[in-house]
């Protein structure tokens, strides 16, 4: 399990990071959240000890140090690999450095390269690549050495649904055989996809941290899906709605203003009657971030 | 394997497969070739007009004579109409008809032209000796008087150390010296820069950074660039030393070499040795410098400007050694064969001028060693700082900032 404690990050004037603690378990997805500049890359380098930092980052409850090395994989946040390289040696050359053997990947690179169904023979040089191939090759370079630690900066920025799902899959896997996994991501249907937990920083702090059926239920089940014959008008004029919002044709979102009084709403609308549609909720992923990261403007 | 030695191996490897060393290496020879080609072929193939044809009733004197001259005698020329024909037709320079009775031994030679100063002398010692078996067989001396008759007078040569060709040895051996460093520094502050800012402009770094050490990565880098650096040095020595072997097969060129044997000797003697490990040790000192360089671009693009100190600083080293070329033992040339940058050059030339003891340049070896250590260390150090800016600001900025830089 990755242990941060108290994590703290001054750049000049600027505090990227004031007070971040957080845990990666073992056998769990955390996505890490925020807007940009929220300070989620600037964690990522204090874990792989890129940057001096205040206060403590911990791995299996010691401090990471370079036969730590082995047990990390990570895809930074911008591709890039040895573009005069072949698929193959940049893999090889890189599971070198992890320390595993060019005899123990080479039989597996044709394996990897299917799994993510790669265009390309493992002969081809990286600049001869596409863009989302290089991107593919990039990811099993992260992977193929199994590392117990997998830290992923936007993996699924650039990816169209059909990949990001193979890289879904990926981390997935990962997860099943044991490693701790956080990546960061804005796009809010991916993390809630493949999280376990959740951890959001605006500016440098902590406001989102646990499992995500935990933050959800933080705000309460706040709203109501309905499908009904009622107009906006009729719907707005229900005790405890303080926001109707038509989804589409006869689907609408009402917000409360207190989650308790959802029973209420329901027998005023349904009237003991047949009711196509009526779904008690908390406010999704995305709204949640936008609800939170809206905070720092007001 | 240790990481450092992945790295240093992967940077071998790319180096020395890629097409601008290949030819690097390769265009000296290749232009040796060319010229000793074009040396062999017009010489074999003005050869046959220069050769005469010996014609002669008696067999055994024709023989002889081919025997001693065999490089040019046309043998395949045996007689008189043919040899005219092709005298006639310029494929003979002329033809020599020998004969002899009981008594004389005569040689006339039938051409177009007077016969050749070296030639003539050829034909006129195999005459002279020829004609002496003959008048030593018709006088039918006893064997003793034999024995006196072939006494030959004494000649001896006796010559003095020769001060001008060991000058000239000295002369050579530095111009030599000071063009091989500046050359191979200019080659290779250049390809370092460039292989490390190519690296800083792609993010590939975050992701080794994140396998080992930066400091375990800068000094593989180092050592691979070490690694060609010395590969192209031993293909010079032993390309230069096959082809020098090539060379003395050739006539002319073997007696050029023959006549200045010293000269060859004393230059051979000055680049190899000690001096050589001067250039070697110079040329990694300014390989760091260049890779710190490289390491302080922000794009790959600027990596030509990024090896401009070092080239700087290598040209400041090579012009400052002109003026104390034959002044080796000036105050100035003494302390700059200790600095680290200059000694690379100022303590060969000492070396070549024979006023530096061998204490000196254990000193001189040492602060240059330990300068070496000392920068790959405080370079490593600083390294991963150096390597994961890459915020455009200005060089002096980034210099400072790297500098500042300890984790």
């Amino acid at each position: 399990m990755l242990t941060i404690n108290h994590l703290h990050k001054q750049f000049g004037s600027v505090t990227a990071l004031s007070d971040v603690s957080f845990d990666v378990p073992d056998n769990q997805i955390t996505g890490l959240i925020g807007q940009n500049g929220s300070g989620k890359s600037t964690t990522f380098h204090s874990i792989l000890n890129f940057l001096r930092y205040g206060g403590e980052i911990r791995w299996n409850g010691q401090p990471i140090k370079e036969a730590d090395f082995d047990s990390i994989g990570y895809l930074p946040e911008e591709r890039s690999l040895m573009p005069k390289l072949t698929i193959e040696q940049q893999i090889v050359y890189l599971a070198r450095l992890k320390s595993k053997p060019a005899k123990e990947i080479r039989p597996q690179i044709d394996g990897w390269l299917k799994k993510f169904a790669v265009k390309g023979k493992k002969t081809d040089k990286i600049k001869d690549l596409s863009k989302g191939n290089q991107q593919k090759v990039q990811l099993i370079v992260t992977l193929i050495h199994h590392p117990k630690l997998i830290i992923l900066d936007e993996p699924f920025s650039g990816l169209d649904p059909v990949n990001a799902d193979l890289l879904k899959q990926a981390i997935l896997e990962a997860r099943d055989q044991g490693a701790a996994i956080i990546f960061s991501s804005h796009d809010m249907a991916n993390v809630e996809a493949v999280c376990d937990r959740l951890v959001m920083l605006r500016t440098g702090d902590v406001v989102l941290n646990g499992t995500i059926r935990e933050v959800r239920d933080q705000f309460g089940k706040s709203e109501i899906y309905v499908t009904t014959d009622w107009t906006a008008e009729q719907l707005e004029q229900l005790p405890h709605v303080i926001k109707v919002q038509n989804i589409r044709g006869k689907r609408f979102l009402l917000r409360l203003d207190d989650p308790e009084k959802g029973p209420e709403v329901f027998d005023q609308l349904t009237d003991g009657k047949y009711i196509e549609e009526f779904s008690q909720q908390p406010p999704t992923l995305d709204e949640i971030f936008r609800m939170k990261a809206g905070i720092s403007h007001e | 394997m240790n990481k450092t030695l992945i790295v240093a191996i992967e940077t071998y490897l790319r180096q020395v497969k890629s097409w601008s060393f290949i030819m690097l290496v390769l265009s000296p020879f290749i232009l040796l070739a060319i010229s000793l080609g074009i040396g062999y072929t017009s010489a074999t193939s003005s050869s046959d007009q220069q050769r005469i044809a010996v014609i002669s009733e008696q067999p055994a004197l024709r023989k002889e004579f081919i025997k001693a001259n065999k490089d040019d005698v046309k043998a395949s020329v045996t007689t008189n109409a043919a040899a005219q024909k092709s005298v006639d037709n310029n494929k003979l320079t002329g033809y020599l008809v020998l004969s002899a009775d009981k008594n004389k031994v005569t040689g006339v030679y039938h051409s177009s032209d007077s016969i050749g100063t070296g030639m003539k002398t050829r034909v006129n010692v195999f005459l002279a000796q020829t004609q002496q078996q003959l008048n030593l067989a018709n006088a039918k001396l006893s064997s003793k008087q034999m024995k006196s008759l072939a006494v030959q007078p004494a000649f001896k040569e006796k010559i003095k150390a020769n001060h001008g060709g060991a000058n000239l040895a000295k002369i050579i051996s530095f111009w030599v010296l000071v063009f091989m460093i500046y050359m191979i520094l200019i080659t290779y502050s250049s390809v370092t820069a460039q292989e490390i800012a190519s690296e800083k402009g792609t993010k590939v770094m975050e992701i080794i950074f994140s396998s080992t050490k930066a400091s375990k990565y800068f000094v593989g880098k180092i050592l691979g660039v070490f690694g060609v650096i010395l590969t192209q040095i031993v293909v010079y020595i032993v390309g230069g030393y096959g082809f020098f072997q090539i060379a003395m097969h050739l006539d002319n060129i073997k007696s050029l070499i023959a006549d200045n044997q010293s000269l060859v000797d004393g230059i051979i003697k000055n680049m190899l040795g000690i001096n050589l490990l001067f250039v070697f040790l110079g040329v990694i000192i300014y390989t760091i410098i260049s890779a710190f360089s490289g390491a302080l671009v922000a794009k790959a693009e600027d990596a030509p400007k990024a090896a401009q100190p070092a080239i700087y600083l290598s040209m400041i080293a090579f012009f400052l050694t002109m003026p104390f070329q034959s002044n080796s033992d000036a105050l100035i040339a003494k302390v700059l064969s200790y600095v680290p940058f200059f000694s690379s050059y100022f303590m060969p030339m000492r070396i070549i001028n024979d006023n530096a003891s061998g204490m000196e340049i254990g000193i001189s070896l040492v602060i240059l060693i330990a300068s070496i250590l000392l920068l790959t260390w405080y370079i490593g150090q600083i390294y991963e700082g150096l390597i994961l800016q890459t915020d455009d600001t200005s060089f002096w900025k980034r210099l400072r900032r790297g500098l500042a830089y300890q984790k």
